[in-house]
């Protein structure tokens, strides 16, 4: 349970460089769905009230010994998986796709907490071997990838599905994975993409990547998307068009900008200086938890940290790099300032658990 | 313990490459981010603008025009065009047929116009309806919202508007600027997609008329609402005119055709200073139509039209005078001393000259008829024997001064100029010799001579104003937006040196064609001496009238009214052409009525109610 000294252990820095973010979230929110002309919106307090709920969650992931979680993460990947199936045939459709369960105050979504629960089985599985792990070591935890994965993939939401593959490689990774396997996957990746082009892929998903490659072909169809992002971070220049002053964003020129889109609202409005103090804040939270993983008392909190963190800093990275207009667009969210309460309390768990394994790196 | 070790030091290791790796995607990132928001902002920034920016054209309304009372004549309306801005198209063959359902046109009409203004820049809209009807607007409205039709823009744009179908050919009309006209235009004066005067006063002074577009520059969000406006330049009206036409004139000349029901044309002038006061041209067409936007259709079936509804006969139509040229000869026999007023004929319905018989239009004849009683008969008789004597060279020279044969000069396009032979004028065109007979034929207004109604209009005003042979013109005072400003009378354009004496001797039997035993009854007025000339001219020849039957109304003669009242100081002159109208007394009638309309809203009397006359269709 929770000593006093424990207390003390607390990575504050952390703390403070993610609620950073998230006031940065909940700022660009306000300025995106307040337009008078569309009636104020109260978007902005229900993320409020999902980080106080995160912020909850965070300190419950914090309050027991991350073993306590480890050990039980059997039964919280089963539980998962239950609630993923439930979604599949009894959630409620939004846009096309089955993503969530509606609660009373809002729609929990099931995939998004999953990150988690792949991470910490992960995290157990790798950790009590020892060694190298071996290619049934490797199949089994690839396997256990991908059954949420396959589960979430078929709501459909191949966005978050994608996000348990960096979860995999990065603990496998860790655990000493071969390079020459990881090299051999890399190949095999490159071979399926054809194959998975023609079969797995549904129409949109093919013309969001085919439009990347060339978005003036499509210029007000699918790549319309991609080409506003690039105008609306160009426009921002050097110190941005100042809070609620975006055209691009406020005119609705970009699709969800309160959600997908919400790093190019920051970089309309708060220009190029604005964009570094988030992305340094983010690398500082990413390289802050490396650090909580390199000083972790043993390999299943490293393991456990960088699961955490792979997820994050995939879609972090990804949908940064689409804000910018500059990777084909899809359904992911920016960690911490997109808007979605699911999301936003699955991270701050998540970093709960990082927190939690730094914290304790010197108990037994 | 060795592989712990060993798994820590590796964990240490890769954890290290991460880092690294992530450090530097990172760097990419914030270098990306600098490419984009630095290096290429001036570019980013031009495209937001347009993104979000529009600017809208505010058309000017086109000049009103008043009558000489200051009754407005010709005006504008709101109406709402439906357009294309081809710049936020994203399927141009899609938004034309998903246009053309909407708005219940063909898919192929749409695509023609769309087609001819294919080459202009995307960003100028391409106006697909002119005038669309409030179902459109409302249908085209609802598609906007449903952001099917983002690329589609309704305007509130003026449309000319003709309150009453009147002088239509005097008006004109308007239409969109065609390629030539902004070629040859100065260099910015007109621009694609202007509406200009394409025929009538709505084309000589266009460049008053139009006024000047404003625009209008706002913010649009991203399916192309306006948010608000950024700056507005507010159109100038186009410059108001003050035409010479005064209403109820022209109104009384509408009537007279309508009620009689022939083709043809009318002009009413002010004698002293050649100002019209009323110009028709029969068939007309509404220039509405027009202003609207004329479809293929419409267009066909005016040009196909046998009638020729687009010519303006009043300018355009040249006809033989027949007996109204009988005053030219009589001035040019006077004038040259060849007779004098009391010279004397004896007429016995025919006459023989140079071998060839020449009929008399009474078959018994005149017996002995002076000058005056020649004119207020119409003697033929008389006028081929004084024709005879004064010669074709003098009879040019006088009909000419007169104005005959002339272009009136009149401020309308167009204006073709009529024929008063002579020998030079034969010798250019045939390459032949004239023969003396001609002029006999001549002396009667028939033979080569062909006349313009606006010219028969001046030729009346130079009778009653003693000679001057004013110019007719249509533009009274322009209001620049600084109040009216009188536009100067063009000066005459000639002035026959007319003997008083002679000159009051035909006119004398002018009075008696309508006040004495003469044609013109129909034109009498109480009190006002009404004086005028009926002329009665072939359209065919006898012999080819009986060869082609009597039924064609094709081959009825034209009748012809020349008028000026009051005989003493007349102040109204004109001229009434009825194409196949069978007899110059028809004509008499509509410039009765006109007169009658004149004296009376001159006078402060009632005006006549409308004419229930019926033309006299025995020849």
């Amino acid at each position: 349970m929770f000593e006093r000294r424990l207390y003390y252990h607390i990575d504050w820095a952390l703390v403070i460089a993610i609620l950073a973010l998230c006031a940065l979230g909940v700022t660009m929110i306000y300025s995106t769905t307040s337009d008078p002309t569309r009636g104020i919106s109260r978007m902005y307090i229900t993320q409020l009230y999902a980080i106080v709920i995160g912020l909850g969650a965070m300190l419950v992931m914090m309050t027991f010994d991350y073993r306590t979680f480890t050990d039980k993460s059997h039964l919280i990947y089963i539980g998962l998986c239950a609630l993923l199936i439930y979604v599949l045939f009894l959630g409620q459709v939004q846009m096309g796709a089955r993503r969530w369960i509606p609660l009373r105050a809002f729609n929990l979504q099931p995939s998004e907490f999953a990150k988690v629960g792949v991470a910490l089985v992960l995290a157990k599985f790798y950790g009590e071997n020892r060694g190298t792990p071996s290619w049934t070591d490797l199949a089994i935890g690839f396997v256990l990838t991908c059954i949420p994965l396959g589960l979430i993939a078929k709501e459909p939401d191949l966005g978050t599905a994608v996000t348990l593959v960096p979860v995999f490689l990065a603990v496998a990774y860790l655990a000493g994975m071969r390079m020459r396997i990881l090299g051999m996957m890399f190949l095999a990746l490159l071979l399926a993409a054809p194959i998975a082009w023609k079969f797995a892929l549904k129409d949109y998903q093919k013309s969001r990547i085919s439009t990347f490659l060339d978005p003036s072909q499509d210029a007000k169809g699918a790549g319309y998307q991609q080409i506003q992002a690039r105008i609306t971070v160009g426009s921002g220049g050097l110190s941005g068009k100042g809070f609620k002053q975006g055209t691009q964003g406020q005119l609705r020129f970009l699709p969800v900008a309160h959600n997908d889109f919400i790093f190019s609202v920051l970089a309309e409005e708060q220009g190029f200086a604005g964009v570094l103090v988030a992305l340094g804040l983010y690398l500082f939270v990413i390289l802050r938890a490396l650090e909580a993983a390199r000083l972790s008392k043993d390999r299943m909190g490293s393991y456990l940290v960088l699961g955490v963190l792979a997820s994050f800093t995939f879609q972090v990275i990804y949908n940064v790099t689409m804000s910018a207009g500059l990777a084909p667009v899809k359904g992911l969210t920016l960690p911490l300032m997109s808007y979605g309460g699911s999301s936003m309390i699955a991270t701050l768990a998540g970093f709960g658990l990082v927190l939690n394994v730094r914290m304790r790196r010197f108990t037994n | 313990m060795a592989p712990q070790v060993e798994d820590r030091r590796r964990v240490a290791s890769r954890l290290s490459v991460l880092q690294y790796v992530i450090t530097v995607l990172f760097s990419i990132l914030a270098v990306s981010f600098w490419v984009l928001q630095v290096v290429e902002h001036a570019k980013f920034e031009e495209m937001a603008e347009n993104n979000h920016q529009r600017t809208l054209p505010l058309r000017a309304p086109r000049g009103l025009m008043l009558d000489r009372n200051g009754k407005i004549l010709v005006d504008n309306r709101g109406s709402y065009s439906i357009s294309i801005v081809r710049e936020h198209t994203k399927d141009l063959d899609r938004t034309i047929h998903m246009l053309a359902a909407v708005l219940g046109l063909d898919e192929a009409t749409v695509r023609a116009i769309v087609d001819r203004h294919r080459r202009e820049p995307t960003y100028r809209p391409i106006t697909v309806v002119q005038d669309a009807t409030l179902a459109q607007v409302a249908a085209v409205k609802a598609r906007r919202l449903d952001f099917e039709l983002p690329d589609i823009v309704v305007e509130q744009v003026p449309t000319r508007q003709y309150p009453e179908t009147m002088a239509a050919h005097l008006f004109g009309y308007v239409g969109e600027v065609n390629d030539a006209q902004v070629a040859s235009a100065d260099a910015g004066e007109l621009k694609s997609g202007d509406i200009v005067g394409q025929a009538g006063v709505e084309k000589v002074y266009n460049a008053y008329l139009m006024g000047e577009d404003g625009a209008k520059r706002v913010v649009v969000n991203s399916v192309g609402r306006e948010i608000r406006t950024l700056e507005e330049d507010e159109p100038t009206e186009g410059k108001r005119l003050q035409l010479t036409i005064d209403y109820d004139v022209q109104r009384a000349i509408e009537e007279g055709f309508d009620q009689l029901g022939f083709n043809g044309a009318a002009v009413v002038l002010d004698p002293h200073d050649g100002e019209v006061l009323g110009f028709t041209s029969r068939p007309a067409y509404d220039p509405n139509a027009f202003a609207s936007g004329l479809d293929r259709d419409t267009w066909a079936s005016l040009t196909g039209d046998e009638d020729l509804p687009l010519s303006d006969r009043a300018i355009q139509g040249r006809y033989s005078p027949g007996s109204t040229f009988k005053m030219a000869v009589a001035t040019a026999a006077l004038q040259e001393g060849v007779i004098t007023p009391d010279f004397k004929v004896h007429c016995t319905g025919g006459a023989t000259f140079y071998g060839r018989p020449f009929k008399c239009w009474k078959k018994g004849g005149h017996g002995t008829v002076d000058l005056r009683h020649a004119i207020e008969q119409s003697c033929n008789v008389y006028f081929y024997t004084i024709g005879n004597m004064t010669g074709i060279d003098k009879i040019h020279k006088w009909a000419t001064l007169l104005g005959l044969g002339e272009k009136s000069g009149i401020d309308l396009p167009n204006e073709l100029q009529g024929i008063v032979p002579s020998p030079e004028w034969k010798q250019a065109r045939f390459k032949e010799k004239w023969y003396a007979g001609e002029t006999v034929s001549v002396s009667i207004g028939q033979g080569s001579v062909s006349v313009t109604p606006v010219s028969m209009a001046v030729y009346a005003a130079t009778l009653a104003n003693g000679g001057t042979r004013v110019r007719p013109h249509l533009l009274k005072a322009v209001d620049d937006g600084g109040g009216w400003k009188a536009v100067p009378t063009p000066p005459p354009l000639s002035r026959a040196p007319l003997d008083p004496e002679k000159l009051q001797a035909i006119r004398d039997g002018l009075y008696l064609v309508v006040n004495g035993a003469g044609t013109g009854h129909n034109a009498i007025l109480k009190g006002y001496d009404v004086s005028g000339k009926t002329g009665t001219a072939q359209v065919i020849s006898n012999q080819g009238k009986e060869r082609a039957g009597k039924t064609e109304k094709d081959l009825r003669d034209n009748g012809w009214f020349v008028f000026f009242a009051p005989r003493d100081n007349p102040v109204i002159a004109g001229v009434v052409l009825l194409e196949h109208g069978v007899h110059g007394s028809n004509a008499a009638l509509v410039a009765h009525h006109v007169m009658e309309t004149y004296f009376a809203k001159k006078e402060g009397r009632p005006l006549p109610p409308k004419p229930e006359f019926k033309a006299n269709l025995v020849p």
